[in-house]
């Protein structure tokens, strides 16, 4: 005579936690209870659901500053122990908003915006739309003058600029120029695939030095990821979904940094 | 590098996503996982060789995690100021997350630190609830409660946030 299960033993199933002689019997007590059936499959999906948003992350590029750590040529941080202030906000967030005002059908406008960040992905897009269809005029300076380049609008944006090395990512650099942005002044980098697909990073001086994380949108047929950090404001704008531009804005943010780090 | 800080080495990527399910994100959690590689290359006669390091290192980061949580929450003039701090705001919020992701991450980050952990340690790093138990100092039976509990409270979190969306639909 097997034992009474209870929805507990869902859970057990689940996480393979059920002595294996129980299983058989559990098995024919799901399968004769259509709500708990429901219920395991629903756990099953939910748990499937988290595994998969949390997935990319485990296959994203390690930073360096991590691995250095562990190569003994780590720098010591300044900011020791930042990160648990976000513990804190987001406590507070839930404890204000409730468990329902947090939760996501807000997401968009409850998610913190920087007023500094919007209208570089805007201006980013407009940007991008004349100059990627550009056929002769594509940039102001060639990528066969890039230490030009740099210099030039590095001195220009105010803030040390080197145009990262996308080749990784299947984007070569075409070159750059300088643009307009709020009264002052921005980068553009265009970069082409080897199928004539073009891709630019926009790059401005971000005063406020706010690490704002990547944000995705998508507008006039242009998917562009911006973000704020370190000083620097991006928007990386082409024709492509948003994980390949995350991992094409992963390049550019560590080299983005790195140079940061040389004098300029 | 000798062996055994190849062996961390290689369990830094899952430390990043344990460490960005607790804390969102990004920059802070790699923090996070920063502070715990310190900690651990300061102590590696914890460790016993031969085993892999994963338990041992995921152990320290939920203590550094645990410890920041209570410390920063006894201070309650820095909770104030991160609540007009943009910075903080914006490393919170959402990094690199299609919608689909954002939805159920937006619940589980709605769960107490104590039900999150126990999630995703034992539905997504494939922890037993012993193993989660000897992580979390507590016993596997409440390992179990937690798990069943936050899963509850997930699906309820899920369900009222389709609800809102097909709502807005008809409203439409």
């Amino acid at each position: 005579m097997s034992r009474t299960f209870s929805e507990t033993d869902i859970h057990l199933a689940l996480d393979n936690e059920l002595p294996a002689d129980e299983k058989a019997a559990f098995d024919a007590w799901v399968d004769a209870n259509p709500d708990m059936k429901a219920l395991q499959q629903r756990y099953a999906q939910d748990r499937e659901r988290l595994r998969s948003a949390l997935e990319g992350i485990a296959l994203e590029p390690i930073p360096g500053r991590l691995t250095s750590v562990l190569t003994g040529d780590a720098k010591p941080r300044t900011n020791r122990w930042a990160w648990s202030r976000y513990v804190a906000a987001a406590a507070v967030l839930l404890a204000v908003g409730g468990l329902g005002g947090y939760f996501v059908g807000q997401r968009a406008e409850f998610a913190p915006q920087s007023s500094a960040l919007k209208p570089i992905a805007e201006n980013a897009v407009a940007a991008h739309l004349i100059y990627a269809n550009e056929k002769r005029h594509v940039v102001e300076v060639g990528a066969d003058q890039a230490e030009h380049l740099n210099a030039w609008l590095s001195n220009r944006v105010g803030v040390k600029i080197v145009a990262p090395d996308l080749k990784s990512g299947g984007y070569d650099l075409v070159g750059g120029r300088l643009l307009p942005f709020n009264g002052k002044t921005a980068a553009q980098f265009m970069y082409q695939d080897p199928t004539g697909n073009r891709l630019s990073l926009y790059v401005t001086k971000d005063d406020s030095r706010q690490d704002s994380g990547y944000r995705f949108m998508t507008e006039r047929g242009a998917d562009t990821l911006y973000w704020l950090d370190g000083g620097y404001g991006c928007a990386l704008t082409g024709n492509l979904p948003e994980k390949a531009l995350t991992q094409l804005a992963d390049l550019t943010y560590d080299q983005l940094v790195k140079s940061a780090g040389e004098p300029h | 590098m000798d062996d055994r800080r190849t062996a961390i080495l290689a369990e830094i990527p899952r430390l990043r996503r344990y460490a960005r399910a607790l804390l969102r994100g990004r920059e802070s959690s790699d923090d996070l996982v920063q502070d715990t590689l310190e900690r651990a290359l300061g102590k590696m006669e914890n460790w016993q060789t031969g085993d892999s390091p994963r338990r041992w290192l995921f152990t320290i980061m939920h203590h550094l995690f645990i410890d920041q949580t209570r410390r920063r929450n006894r201070r309650g003039e820095d909770v104030m100021l991160s609540l007009d701090d943009d910075e903080a705001l914006g490393q919170q919020a959402l990094q690199q997350e299609t919608a689909e992701a954002g939805e159920v991450l937006d619940a589980l980050s709605a769960l107490s630190p104590d039900r999150r952990a126990a999630i995703v340690l034992v539905g997504v790093e494939g922890f037993s609830y012993a193993e989660a138990a000897g992580m979390l100092g507590v016993p596997a039976g409440t390992v179990m409660s937690r798990v069943a509990r936050g899963r509850e409270e997930m699906r309820r979190l899920l369900d009222d946030n389709a609800r809102r969306k097909t709502l807005k639909v008809v409203e439409k």
